[in-house]
């Protein structure tokens, strides 16, 4: 039909008509006009045909051309009646949604970095900042022995006697409890069901009241169920608990511990996660407590193996009650150690659980502050180039009457608005972000399990984004206040850049300097994780399965038979097809701590008669890390004999041999050759050193330990041990031939705790490697943001100076001169960034002093590979669009003009 | 925001367009179209072109004295959809204290003798 012809014609023009109109105009209103506009054409077409159409088409040009600009004109009206926050909102979203690929990058890289500092700050957070989940949890703190000139040991666990002396100082402090582990973990709901293997945790009964936390289900110990001859009770984490079918029944009946029957009163809330600290190595987790069975009062004094928790009374200062626990200790060391110098000292509970972590958190966390100022430098670098493409806007708003708080505010809204886009997706990739991270951090990060996104932290992080979003808008928007008509005349007069290219050039100068800092940080960290990886650990740990066997007195009253039950399952494990040989030892390479501590492994030797001897009685005594193994270990872990021969199966009658580590050779036999030399044991006997090894890592990957003592365990009747199997099979696919070989040969021992040394030893590198990917990570960022503000000073440089650039090639500059010209100006900003950047480095290296391993802070081949890398990555960003000044034709870019 | 605290004087006086689109939206939602026939319908000798109503109903939709309402079909144009407005409440105090200023000066033009005293 005509009349359906002539409508959509004349719905083409009146739209054709709208792009007088300014584009935030038409989004708003452009389809209501031509539906007024089709309106009116209907009906002139109704009444009188296509004159009156062609009337309201003219009409409607006349209209177009009176308002269409006099809209495109308001902008400056708009701000000038300053105050409309939503009005500008509006234009800032739509102004941004016309850019879609600006936006998506900007918010993007906002994104991923504010994630990256999200996911930093909420373990920060959690494992550094906030407090314990205990009852005034700034009162707890852990008490430790320093043994002063008596023996080299600054940590050492307490005795039963020093936690009854710490409770009559009632004056400070409100309550002590005694830790320790419990030994021999064997637990079974009944006799005859399948055991496995727990960790329990020997304690005070105060323990609970202590830290001010209530069972979930029956009740914590009294405080008089404790010492020997009381009935056996334990209490079971929720986690223990839930294994066995979180039944609220099991509450008062029996369970087995190490055969006995033990009487569940309680079970612990499902957020109890309380660690033990031990004197070394990472704090220990416990699947169930049970109280003691011995009277801490009638203890060793000497027999230091308790870890002590105090509450101090509320309000004590730490000094006060530092003075407290030292005095104590003045009591103790005049008691029992003739004033020999032995001290106690108290740690605070939080600080001592993440000493460890600390430094690699710090550093992580000052890698996060480096990235977040990364990233605002970043954005304002960006939103300055985009400013500076709307100048003419600023400049014609500002003289139609704008005022430059308005002029200012549109483009602050803008940085927030992407700063609230990109802290809120951060804020939601960090809820991911962390749980991959704790899924990889090592398994003693301490409070591992708090570490989760919750509401504040979000709400931190969309606030800093907001933030960095206005800092990052100040500058643009400073700079498009000031801008005006002249200044824009004179700018486009001489064609230089205005402002904003020097405000530019001197951010990529910033990036450029912090990306090296961070590079720096991170090329350290990498390489010195490089180190770990290749430390000699004093053994072969591939091949070798290791799980540990509880041999308590219980199941084997005479130590004959668990002997006899070690060589049988020896015996079986060595059938298994692909197996090469089985040994066991107390301590395996660097798990020491969760086979020792209890067992009191170090101990203090003297050699009378020595050629290292200085008569010097402390010079003399060594502490060593006393290690019982069985026959055929050294052979089994690929130890390396440097001397005499190793533990063999056969014990010869009446000696107690012994192998000695090369460091405690070296200390007694520094010339001489130690085989043969008698080492004072107990009160008459003496061991008999049959050979020299090389020392094992026990306690670190990245160094030695204290000097080693091998002794042959059948000798001396200690219980638990771990077993280690060499096989030329994969050893995880070992595990259930090993499990079901050991049921055959005594169905009441579990298979406690299988897994690889492979594992221990990635385990023990776990909190450098996840360091080292986390700052690596960092750091790529870093230079990724560098380079792209270098790309957009480099290319903005190209398009502002095409024109001087077109003169100098009509005069007779080639190519390669030119495209010199350009890069040059970018290789100037990368050596005033890299010259800025250098002394951030080395206060960097301060920083992360604490977290290298072999590798000095100020590296200088690390600093200079970096240094080199920064540069080849920077000036590729500069080639990339600086080849565009390749392209320009001289003729044709001057005609343009 | 701090604009509707403020009291309807503050927006005073309308310009012609503006009295007409609050006089039209008063009596319920139109469109666009809608008020202009409405003008016509008024016997006003000057009516509005689309593109200056369409820019003071942006101008009024910021200022609050209308809103858009839902889009929907015309009752008169078949099955096309429509931007409908409504008058909000400032619209409607604002457009009362205008017509009060309005007849506070025909009463002065009246008492002048500007106006002869029947005159409507």
């Amino acid at each position: 039909m005509t009349g359906d012809r002539l409508m959509h014609a004349s719905t083409r023009w009146f739209r054709l008509l709208l792009r007088l109109y300014p584009a935030d105009f038409r989004d708003e209103m452009g389809d209501a006009v031509v539906e007024a506009y089709r309106d009116r054409a209907r009906e002139a077409l109704s009444r009188g045909g296509l004159v009156r159409l062609a009337a309201v088409w003219v009409r409607a040009l006349v209209d177009s051309l009176r308002n269409g600009p006099g809209e495109r004109a308001r902008p400056a009206a708009v701000w000038r009646r300053s105050g409309n926050w939503g009005r500008d909102a509006e234009l800032g979203i739509r102004r941004l949604m016309r850019a879609p690929a600006f936006a998506a990058a900007t918010v993007g890289t906002l994104t991923v970095g504010l994630c990256m500092v999200a996911v930093v700050y909420t373990v920060v957070q959690k494992v550094l900042i906030e407090p314990m989940p205990y009852r005034n949890s700034d009162d707890l703190y852990y008490a430790w022995r320093d043994y002063g000139s008596i023996v080299d040991l600054k940590r050492g666990a307490l005795a039963g006697t020093d936690i009854v002396e710490l409770q009559k100082a009632s004056a400070v402090i409100e309550d002590v409890a005694g830790l320790k582990p419990y030994l021999g973990g064997v637990f079974s709901l009944t006799e005859t069901s399948d055991p496995m293997e727990i960790a329990a945790t020997r304690t005070s009964p105060n323990l609970f009241d202590l830290l001010g936390v209530e069972p979930a289900l029956g009740r914590g110990f009294a405080r008089d169920e404790v010492g020997p001859g009381h009935p056996n009770v334990i209490v079971l984490t929720h986690e223990l608990w839930n294994r066995f079918g979180a039944d609220p029944a099991m509450v008062g009946t029996d369970v087995r511990l190490n055969a006995k029957n033990h009487t569940v009163i309680g079970v612990l809330p499902p957020d109890f996660a309380f660690v033990r600290n031990d004197a070394i190595g990472p704090p220990q987790r416990a699947d169930a407590y049970t109280p003691f069975e011995v009277d801490l009062a009638a203890e060793d004094p000497n027999d230091g193996s308790y870890s002590a928790l105090i509450r101090a009374r509320p309000g004590t200062s730490p000094q006060a009650l530092a003075a407290a626990v030292d005095d104590v200790g003045s009591t103790v060391d005049a008691r029992d150690f003739n004033s020999r110098g032995l001290k106690l000292y108290p740690v605070g509970l939080k600080p001592d659980l993440v000493s460890r972590a600390r430094p690699a958190l710090l550093v992580l966390a000052a890698a996060g502050a480096l990235l977040a100022l990364m990233l605002m430098v970043n954005l304002a670098s960006v939103l300055l180039a985009r400013a500076a493409r709307r100048e003419h806007e600023f400049a014609v708003s500002r003289a139609l009457g704008a005022n430059s708080v308005a002029v200012m505010r549109a483009t602050l809204f803008e940085g927030g608005l992407l700063g609230l886009v990109g802290g809120l997706l951060g804020a939601l990739g960090a809820i991911w972000g962390t749980r991959v991270l704790v899924a990889l951090a090592p398994l003693d990060l301490p409070r591992r399990e708090a570490i989760a996104v919750d509401w504040e932290i979000g709400g931190v992080i969309v606030g800093l984004g907001v933030l960095l979003g206005l800092l990052a808008a100040t500058v643009p928007a400073t700079w498009a206040a000031r801008a005006s008509l002249s200044s824009l005349l004179a700018g486009s007069a001489v064609r230089g850049g205005g402002g904003h290219g020097r405000m530019r050039r001197g951010m990529v100068v910033a990036q450029v300097a912090l990306s090296l800092v961070l590079l720096s940080s991170g090329g350290l960290v990498v390489r010195s994780f490089e180190r770990l990886l290749r430390a000699d650990l004093g053994f072969r740990p591939e091949g070798l399965l290791t799980f540990r066997v509880r041999r308590p007195p219980e199941f084997f009253p005479e130590y004959a038979d668990a002997i006899l039950f070690q060589d049988r399952g020896d015996r079986a494990i060595a059938a298994i097809p692909g197996v090469t040989g089985v040994s066991a030892s107390s301590a395996l390479p660097l798990t020491a701590n969760s086979s020792r501590g209890a067992i009191g492994t170090q101990s203090e030797v003297r050699i009378p008669g020595a050629p290292g001897n200085t008569g010097d009685a402390e010079r003399d005594t060594l502490l060593v890390d006393a290690i019982f193994a069985r026959g055929g270990y050294v052979e089994v872990m690929g130890m390396r004999l440097l001397a005499g021969r190793t533990f063999s199966a056969e014990r010869p009658d009446g000696v107690l041999e012994a192998l000695v580590d090369r460091r405690l050779a070296r200390h007694f036999f520094p010339t001489g050759d130690p085989l043969g030399a008698k080492i004072p044991f107990g009160e008459k006997r003496a061991l008999t050193i049959v050979g020299v090894v090389e020392h094992v890592r026990l306690h670190e990957v990245h160094q030695d330990g204290p000097p080693q003592l091998y002794l042959h365990v059948d000798d001396m009747g200690l219980r638990p041990l771990s077993v280690v199997v060499r096989t030329e099979r994969q050893p995880e696919a070992i595990v259930s031939e090993v499990r079901s070989a050991l049921k055959q040969v005594d169905s009441r021992v579990p298979m406690g705790d299988g897994q690889t040394m492979d594992k221990i030893v990635g385990d023990a590198l776990r909190q450098q490697q996840t360091s080292a990917v986390l700052i690596a990570a960092f750091a790529l960022g870093a230079l990724l943001l560098a380079a792209m503000g270098l790309f957009g000073v480099v290319s903005g440089s190209v398009t502002r100076r095409r024109h001087e650039l077109a003169v100098r090639m009509a005069l007779g500059a080639d190519h390669r001169r030119v495209l010199g010209l350009v890069l040059g100006e970018g290789a100037l900003l990368v050596g005033i960034g890299l010259l800025i950047g250098v002394p951030g480095t080395y206060a960097a290296g301060g920083l992360i002093r604490g977290v290298l391993v072999g590798v000095s802070p100020w590296d200088p081949l690390t600093l200079l590979a970096v240094a080199l890398g920064l540069t080849f990555v920077a000036m590729a960003a500069c080639y990339v669009p600086a080849r565009r000044v390749l392209r320009i034709e001289p003729a044709q870019s001057l005609r343009q003009e | 925001m701090d604009r509707d605290r403020r009291r309807p004087d503050a927006q005073l006086p309308l310009r012609a367009v503006e009295f007409h689109i609050l006089l039209s939206l008063a009596g319920g939602e139109r469109h666009g179209y809608g008020i202009i026939q409405d003008i016509q319908a008024r016997d006003e000798t000057a009516v509005p072109d689309v593109g200056t109503m369409y820019r003071a109903l942006a101008r009024m939709v910021e200022n609050r004295l209308i809103e858009a309402a839902a889009r929907r079909p015309a009752p008169d144009a078949g099955d096309e959809r429509r931007n409908y407005y409504r008058i909000t409440h400032v619209g409607l105090r604002v457009a009362r204290a205008e017509a009060r200023r309005l007849e506070a000066l025909m009463r002065a033009a009246r008492l002048g003798g500007l106006l002869a005293k029947g005159a409507k």
